[in-house]
């Protein structure tokens, strides 16, 4: 068979790797494969097939992978307001000003915001006040914040491709001569994308679009796109909305709203974002991404009823999209309807989902349901799915929910140290656990372990209050009045912490 | 008739305030010596010339002097009156032209009528029938039968026995001393005894007509706790019904020939409610205080207690809400601004506040130099919205409303005290769940079954887990009391890819069965691994981040900081190990040595509002 025909199809069957040795083959025959002779077609094919083979090895959706870095966290300047009004700003974790649910019905992650049904970047940090806070890893988050985003995973890529490639890189960045390539449109395309997905090297990838969309006399929306690409990676939002704005003008694709809207929330400007999705919309009307993007925003501005609408809507245009199915699955949970929450996750056990997270949300679903036959298999099956420490962490500590839940303290207590011996920075256990040394009349064991309950995740309000009633049964009041005015910092409306500190006050007067 | 009252332009003092207020100053004289009550307070146009006119039954300045008290502008008349005054209303007795309202005052048995002022018609009550055996006694005295001492015997027996009460009269005699006993007995012998009820509140009811011009009844409430309707004309009782307990307000809606409704607000606590065809309450409303007055809005009923608060019931006694007072509510009266079609209740407090109420909402607070104790609202003079209040000591106040102001819903302060209950917002049941209860139903005893042996298959796998993390000296924390130990490392920074350096994972394996002699040197340390080392600090807790940095293959900086590893030494104890140690405090040792063994009795049990965080790790799916 043709080898260029049949590299094709390697290709077309996404074996890449197969396609890019059969390329290498073919472009050792012809010996100039840094450059290819105009004159010899098939050179230049192979050349092109193999820079796609390998970039798409290594292709990552550029859309979803956004974790910010210690120092876009810690240094961010591209904020338009220090202290925003209410309403228009992701950054205010673990406040309920725009109407969000309350940390009694529904726990929070670390960074202070509501549980979502769906882990995904972003979603997991929030936005940490001090520096140690950002360097401290998440609880849930599977990998260390990096340094800045452009040392995080985009690096591992790249050197992950620079491995598997022992003769040395595919095409030697430095020694190309970019205005070249810039003049024939086919060829610097997949080039770019060698250069911006394979060799992660921004500023070259940079410049070849800039001169490539200088060739098209700036009327190639593709190009623009990929200009604001690289800006947005090297943090030049400005930069990067003037090339999307500009290319939405003369093309609008989805993609491209996707990537603004990306700009957006970068600048801390969530409403825009929203109404640009909105815009898009009315482009392209019922497009899941937008859709769901919209949903994700309000998600994060603690929004939930109009997360829920635009997570209903996505669903309505496709029944398959696990992300939604997760959110409405545990807002019907935290709404006090488990039956209706089961439904969900089993929709999503039918397809095809088969892992220790998904058997304990069942599990969880199932007792709080009261279908008590099913529990404790679902659970059963969720431990000996578990994949890593974590994750079993989190099922001994649902099942102790459940142990409390069937009136087994022993086993309850059980439960949470199995949850602590996986996760040693399980600050719910630790809450947990004290409450039940509490009740075992074991105060200081109660209040060492509320304090690193409360160290571990200052925004639990639980700890706070537990500890500062100890201190008050104990009569230790200024160490209650400390720790109840630190939990009501982490949630302002919690009448029974008000109470206290009231009562507090009113000792301190009397004395 | 001297002028007591002087209209006052309105003072200099307080301009600012007085801009701002709805209310313009018309009177304010705090020496016109009227004592009185909200009963006893009309306003009517008495003259038929479009004067409306105040009408006051004052009690006098220590209750001994009953007057009639007509206010015209700022003139006022006044006349004695025999009693002290029960009830003051105007009412019209005739439909025909020219119509010139009546005044009834209720005063002991007796209901005075004056028209144009003028002694018109004395109505009393019918007497109530008389113990037979205190008019037998009485007829002997009567024929010198019996002396005096043994009377009065007779009639302290006939008092301690008997169901009907005494009369007046016998029941003066008892209270006279010795030497009159002889005189008072000559005196009354000769007179029949009758016995006497009196009046304790009155209030008109339209009789066929709902018009502002129509024909009124009369209704009363005794203290023989009945209540009678009177005819206006002949003066007849139409209408008796009786009540439980003593009423001492009443409010009436409707037209006596077509259908109304009457409630009565009685002695016992409990405010009754009648229709027309009733002759016994139809339905009650058992307050938890005594009540202090009763105003109708639309169709609210709004009772005041001496609890100091404010309750609005329907008609059929269902509560709507609660509305607590600052003070003592000394007098209360409807508030009713034609013009713009608004009813509010006014109250006024102990504290010399008037407040003004719709429903729960407070419209207006009103200042006055004393604390109100009668205060109507209407037309007086020519001038339709004015607000009259009676002091404590005799003053009196006049205020107009501007007729500019509005009384808005926002307008008024919002109440702070939301004494109603916020509704939960329950969930619905779902169809899902109504299926799953058939399913429990039906199934149950399985159900049941299967979970209790997962459930004992559970524990037997917690407690072999639990056993095996014993074993490995997994757990953070030390199980035993003797070796308070709580160790948990943080990696902070970037962590090397995973399976890398799973020695450096969260889960530190860790001795916890310390060896007591290790425990006591000051600087023991062992070490985990080639690059990282713990240590395990001396008696002095701290904590101070601690470096380890290590070059790891992949990765950058390392940073294993622990946060608590403490050994508080308390006093009286030569064991280092004791003590839960609290990070970054060492000034707190002696209270926490102090606490060692807290007296458990003390304590009160860790009550429900110790909560765990409801299901915090519904664990994410991570896809």
């Amino acid at each position: 068979m043709e080898p260029l025909f049949l590299a094709w199809s390697y290709f077309r069957r996404r074996r890449f790797q197969l396609c890019a040795d059969l390329c290498t083959q073919i472009l050792e025959k012809s010996p100039c494969d840094q450059e290819p002779d105009p004159a010899l077609p098939v050179s230049q094919a192979a050349w092109i097939l193999k820079a796609r083979a390998l970039t798409e090895m290594v292709y990552v959706d550029e859309i979803d992978t956004d974790q910010d870095g210690i120092a876009e966290m810690m240094l961010d300047e591209n904020a338009i307001a220090q202290v925003p009004r209410p309403g228009t700003s992701l950054k205010l974790p673990g406040t309920n000003q725009t109407g969000g649910p309350s940390p009694t019905v529904r726990p929070i992650t670390q960074a202070g915001r509501p549980i979502t049904g769906c882990l995904r970047s972003g979603t997991q940090s929030g936005r940490p006040g001090t520096l140690e806070q950002a360097i401290r890893m998440p609880r849930t988050a599977y990998t260390a914040r990096p340094i800045a985003s452009s040392s995080g995973r985009f690096v591992r890529l790249g050197t992950a491709s620079m491995l598997t490639s022992p003769d040395g890189p595919f095409i030697n960045l430095s020694r190309l001569n970019l205005t070249k390539y810039a003049q024939k449109p086919k060829l610097a395309k997949a080039l770019f994308e060698y250069i911006f997905h394979h060799e992660n090297d921004v500023k070259t990838a940079l410049d070849l679009a800039a001169l490539s969309t200088e060739h098209s006399q700036y009327k190639d929306w593709w190009w623009k796109v990929q200009l604001g690409k690289c800006y947005y990676r090297l943090r030049l939002y400005r930069e990067a909305e003037k090339q999307f704005k500009s290319a939405l003008k003369q093309q609008e694709m989805v993609d491209t709203f996707l990537y603004l809207a990306k700009v957006y929330i970068s600048l801390d400007q969530p409403v825009t974002a929203i109404n640009l999705f909105k815009q898009g919309l009315n482009k392209f009307p019922g497009e899941v991404t937008l859709l769901y993007g919209i949903a994700r925003i309000y998600e994060k501005m603690n929004n939930m009823s109009s997360a829920t609408e635009y997570y209903k809507e996505t669903l309505k245009q496709d029944n398959t999209h696990v992300g939604a199915i997760a959110f409405i699955g545990i807002d019907h949970f935290y709404a006090e309807q488990p039956e209706v929450a089961l439904r969900f996750f089993r929709r999503v056990l039918q397809m095809g989902v088969y892992n220790c997270p998904l058997f304990n949300n069942l599990g969880l679903c199932c007792f709080y349901a009261q279908q008590y036959d099913m529990t404790l298999t679902s659970f059963e099956r969720a431990l000996s799915l578990a994949e890593d420490e974590e994750e079993v962490a989190a099922v001994w500590y649902n099942l102790g929910h459940i142990a409390v839940g069937v009136g087994d303290m022993n086993l309850a207590h059980q439960c949470f140290r199995l949850a602590l011996v996986s996760d040693n920075n399980f600050a719910e256990a630790y809450n947990n656990l004290a409450v039940l040394e509490m009740r075992r009349g074991h105060v200081e064991q109660a209040k060492a372990l509320l304090q690193t309950a409360s160290s571990l995740i200052p925004n639990l309000y639980e700890p706070h209050y537990n500890f500062a009633t100890i201190s008050d049964q104990i009569g230790d009041l200024q160490r209650s009045y400390t720790a109840a005015q630190k939990s009501a910092a982490a949630f302002p409306a919690h009448m029974d912490t008000k109470r206290l500190i009231e009562q507090l006050k009113q000792h301190f007067a009397v004395l | 008739m001297a002028a007591t009252s002087s209209l006052q332009a309105d003072g200099d003092k307080g301009k600012s305030s007085e801009a701002s207020s709805k209310w313009l100053n018309a009177v304010s004289d705090p020496m016109t010596n009227i004592h009185t009550f909200p009963a006893c307070m009309a306003l009517a146009d008495l003259h038929g010339d479009g004067e409306y006119e105040l009408v006051v039954g004052d009690l006098g300045p220590d209750g001994r002097q009953p007057r009639l008290k007509v206010l015209k502008g700022t003139v006022l008349r006044e006349s004695p009156l025999p009693a002290l005054p029960a009830a003051a209303v105007t009412f019209l007795m005739e439909s025909h032209e020219p119509q010139t309202p009546a005044v009834a005052i209720a005063s002991g048995p007796c209901v005075y009528m004056y028209k144009n002022l003028k002694p018109y018609f004395k109505f009393s009550l019918p007497p109530l029938p008389v113990n037979p055996l205190e008019q037998d006694v009485w007829n002997q005295a009567k024929e010198d039968q019996i002396d005096p001492l043994t009377l009065k015997e007779m009639l302290e027996g006939i008092r301690e026995k008997a169901e009907v009460p005494l009369s007046v009269q016998s029941l003066r005699f008892l209270q006279v001393e010795l030497s009159e006993m002889e005189a008072f007995v000559n005196q009354h012998k000769s007179k029949s005894i009758r016995r006497q009820t009196v009046i304790t509140t009155m209030t008109t009811l339209k009789k066929n007509l709902a018009d502002e011009d129509a024909v009124s009844c009369l209704v009363l409430g005794t203290e023989s706790k009945e209540l009678l309707v009177l005819d206006p004309k002949a003066f007849t009782i139409l209408a008796k019904m009786s009540l439980p307990s003593v009423p001492v307000f009443l409010e009436v809606s409707g037209q006596f020939e077509v259908e109304f409704r009457l409630a009565a607000a009685c002695r016992n606590g409990s405010v009754y409610m009648l229709r027309r065809d009733s002759k016994r309450p139809k339905y009650c409303i058992e307050l938890s205080a005594q009540p202090v007055g009763l105003v109708l809005v639309h169709k609210v009923l709004v009772v005041g207690s001496n609890q100091d608060s404010l309750h609005g019931f329907t008609h059929k006694g269902k509560k709507l809400w609660t509305v607590q007072m600052p003070a003592a509510i000394l007098a209360m009266n409807l508030l009713e601004q034609h013009s713009r079609g608004l009813q509010a209740v006014m109250a006024g407090l102990a504290n010399r506040e008037v407040r003004i109420y719709q429903d729960k909402a407070l419209l207006n607070i009103i200042h006055t130099p004393e604390a109100v104790t009668s205060l109507c609202f209407g037309r007086f003079g020519r001038e339709d919205n004015t607000l009259i209040m009676t002091t404590q000591g005799g003053g009196l106040i006049m205020k107009i409303l501007k007729r500019t102001a509005v009384f808005g819903e926002g307008g008024g302060e919002a109440d702070p005290l939301l004494s109603q209950p916020v509704k939960l917002n329950v969930p619905r049941k779902t169809r899902i769940y109504v299926d799953q209860t058939l399913r429990e139903r039906e199934a149950g005893t399985a159900m049941h079954r299967t979970f209790q042996a997962d459930l004992y298959l559970l524990r037997l796998r917690a407690a072999r887990a639990y056993v095996q993390a014993l074993e490995s000296s997994l757990s953070p924390v030390s199980v035993t009391a003797q070796e308070p130990l709580k160790l948990h490392a943080v990696t902070q920074g970037p962590r090397p890819p995973r399976g890398r350096s799973r020695l450096l994972s969260p889960a530190l394996p860790l001795p916890l069965s310390w060896p007591q002699s290790r425990a006591r040197s000051p600087a023991a340390s062992f070490h985990m691994g080639p690059q990282t080392s713990l240590q395990k600090w001396g008696p002095a807790p701290r904590s101070s981040p601690w470096d380890v940095s290590s070059q790891e293959p992949g990765g950058g900086l390392l940073r294993s900081l622990f946060t608590s590893v403490t050994a508080g030494s308390p006093r009286g104890s030569d064991c280092p190990g004791q003590g839960w140690g609290r990070p970054g405090t060492t000034q707190a040792q002696g209270g926490r040595g102090a606490l060692r063994h807290p007296d458990l009795k003390v304590l009160r049990p860790p009550t429900s509002s110790q909560r765990l965080p409801e299901v915090c790790g519904l664990i994410h799916l991570g896809f």
